[in-house]
């Protein structure tokens, strides 16, 4: 079985590892993984998840958001005096929110759903927990 | 057939059935062939098995152990119950952008069986991972000060004067000692301190990451400690790998950014290398001249000698200087191929080895051909490595010496604790039953 991943503009043609290594032998030749530079075709087999409820729609919107505003914050008090306090206490906000933006990019790849999902279905009536559609 | 034994308090029933005279089947499918079961949990049991415990004085608990019905096969059954204590292990994690190093904490957990997540149904913000043997813990929940109290006293994250290190070290070691905390959260969406979660004890517990190794106490807590350091370059090339996308960032807010941190950076977090048992460092290839993309990576593991139940990963001769490029007759790489290096050196006055690896994975067949010629990799069956590294191919690192070097230092995490385990196991009764 061949499963096709996206991962960072690169396409990844796996065999699936459980039949590849059920004999535990080396393996050459035919069963092999590429990494190609290409983009991905139209076949995709497996699609990395976007938001599903509003609540994580919302957080990924604030962050990038904040960024636009500390980077212009920063960008102002470290015109004043690039070594102050101010200066780096605000940059280092720039880098905390940018994390966190990235994070929640991440976690919705690698979790492969929304990562409200547990949350909201313990908590379905919360405005947090509303599908969300385009 | 029933067993009782009596146990002190905090115990884990440490259960080994083992055929006799058979070698132990083992699962490669599963990452580890551990039958541990706590008292509080009896799933690790099979059908034929019920435990129960009465609480009889305060300081000591009995355990009864019954078998249900004779076991079909007429193999041996050695049943040997130990009491231990519970004794959790402890792995700092020391890293740039706290905990954002989600990739290495799941290739972590994944060596122990089961995908980390976050706890079920609790503040949805929370940073804390959780798995069946492994709890991951974010450092940054300990900030004394959130978002605004930092703006307010002109203090980065960087710097120790936002961190409660007091709490730090009282959790951390009520954790270590069997103990639930109320670890307190930090939002990094709202920059807020949020009501705190509870923790439970695991079985291993990692600590991830600006300051896991900065305050004393908490550094003699560890039981093995990582440190990830990574070069200006990469640094930078990630970053802008990272944040390009953003409408706020342009290339100099990212430069602005990480040269404004740098300071506090060098101060506060970088001198945490010298207390680590392994540092994985990322720097630029060597392989291609003038390369700024950052894609092609030199990562050197960097594995300190003497370290209790840490056995450094070798390549074909322990303590010797050894270059290597498997890229030949037997293994044709593509460009620009792969180089490793392998030689003890002294870091920070300590005795290290250091394995390199510069360059790229193509294809799972150079993968396998480098994993047969290290040793000392404790790994459980050959191709393990390679198993890990492409059940997670999708992370990033994983055609490169990170991913390697991440799986590698899961497997090192494991041996360690198992050995610390069966070392701390006392007064065992063994049973033989035909």
């Amino acid at each position: 079985m061949m499963s096709t991943t996206a991962s960072h503009g690169r396409v990844m043609m796996l065999p699936s590892p459980s039949r590849a290594l059920q004999n535990q032998q080396p393996l050459i030749g035919s069963d092999m993984f590429r990494l190609k530079q290409t983009e991905p075709r139209g076949s995709r087999l497996v699609v990395a998840a976007t938001a599903k409820y509003k609540g994580t729609k919302m957080r990924e919107e604030k962050l990038s958001e904040m960024i636009v505003e500390k980077v212009k914050e920063a960008t102002e008090v470290c015109e004043a005096d690039v070594r102050s306090e101010g200066c780096k206490v605000a940059w280092d906000e720039v880098e905390e929110v940018s994390q966190a933006r990235a994070d929640l990019r991440i976690k919705l790849k690698l979790l492969n759903q929304d990562p409200l999902e547990s949350f909201c279905q313990e908590n379905p009536e919360t405005d947090e927990c509303r599908i969300y559609e385009d | 057939m029933c067993i009782s034994y009596e146990c002190d308090y905090h115990f884990t029933i440490v259960l080994r059935e083992s055929l006799g005279g058979e070698e132990e089947e083992e699962d490669p499918q599963t990452s580890t062939t551990m039958a541990v079961s706590t008292i509080y949990s009896t799933q690790a049991l099979n059908s034929t098995h019920f435990l129960t415990s009465s609480p009889s004085s305060s300081t000591s608990k009995q355990v009864f152990f019954y078998r249900r019905h004779q076991s079909q096969t007429n193999r041996r059954f050695n049943t040997i119950i130990t009491c231990a204590a519970q004794q959790t292990v402890v792995i700092g994690l020391a890293a740039d952008s706290g905990c954002g190093k989600s990739t290495f904490m799941r290739r972590l957990t994944s060596v122990f069986g089961g995908a980390a997540e976050p706890p079920k149904g609790g503040n949805p913000d929370s940073n804390t991972l959780i798995s069946d043997m492994t709890t991951v813990i974010c450092l940054d929940d300990y900030h004394s000060l959130d978002r605004t109290g930092r703006k307010e006293k002109g203090v980065t994250a960087l710097d120790p004067r936002a961190n409660d290190f007091d709490l730090m070290y009282e959790q951390v070691k009520a954790l270590k000692s069997g103990i639930a905390v109320e670890k307190p959260i930090y939002n990094h969406v709202t920059g807020l301190l949020d009501a705190p979660e509870l923790i439970q004890p695991p079985k291993i517990l990692v600590i991830e990451g600006l300051h896991p190794m900065f305050d004393e106490r908490v550094r003699e807590l560890l039981d093995f400690s990582i440190y990830l350091d990574i070069s200006n370059e990469v640094k930078f090339a990630w970053k802008i790998q990272r944040d390009m996308a953003e409408r706020g960032h342009s290339l100099e807010s990212i430069k602005a950014s990480i040269e404004a941190r740098k300071p506090d950076f060098d101060a506060f977090i970088d001198p945490q290398k010298q207390y680590a048992d392994a540092v994985i460092e990322v720097l630029p290839t060597q392989l291609i001249p003038d390369d700024n993309e950052g894609k092609v990576l030199r990562v050197r593991l960097i594995m300190k000698e003497g370290v209790k139940y840490f056995s450094p990963v070798y390549l074909f001769d322990e303590g010797s200087t050894i270059s290597w490029i498997p890229c030949g007759r037997k293994l044709t790489c593509s460009y620009p191929g792969i180089k490793f290096n392998y030689e003890p050196d002294t870091y920070f006055d300590h005795e290290v080895s250091v394995l390199e690896m510069d360059g790229q994975f193509d294809r799972l067949d150079e993968l396998i051909y480098v994993e047969s010629h290290l040793s000392n990799l404790s790994s459980k069956f050959y191709g393990e490595v390679t198993q890990q590294m492409l059940k997670h191919a999708d992370f990033p690192g994983s055609n490169n010496g990170t991913g390697l070097f991440q799986t590698i230092v899961g497997l090192k995490i494991r041996d360690l604790y198992e050995q610390l385990i069966a070392n701390k196991a006392t007064a065992p009764a063994e049973i033989a039953k035909v």
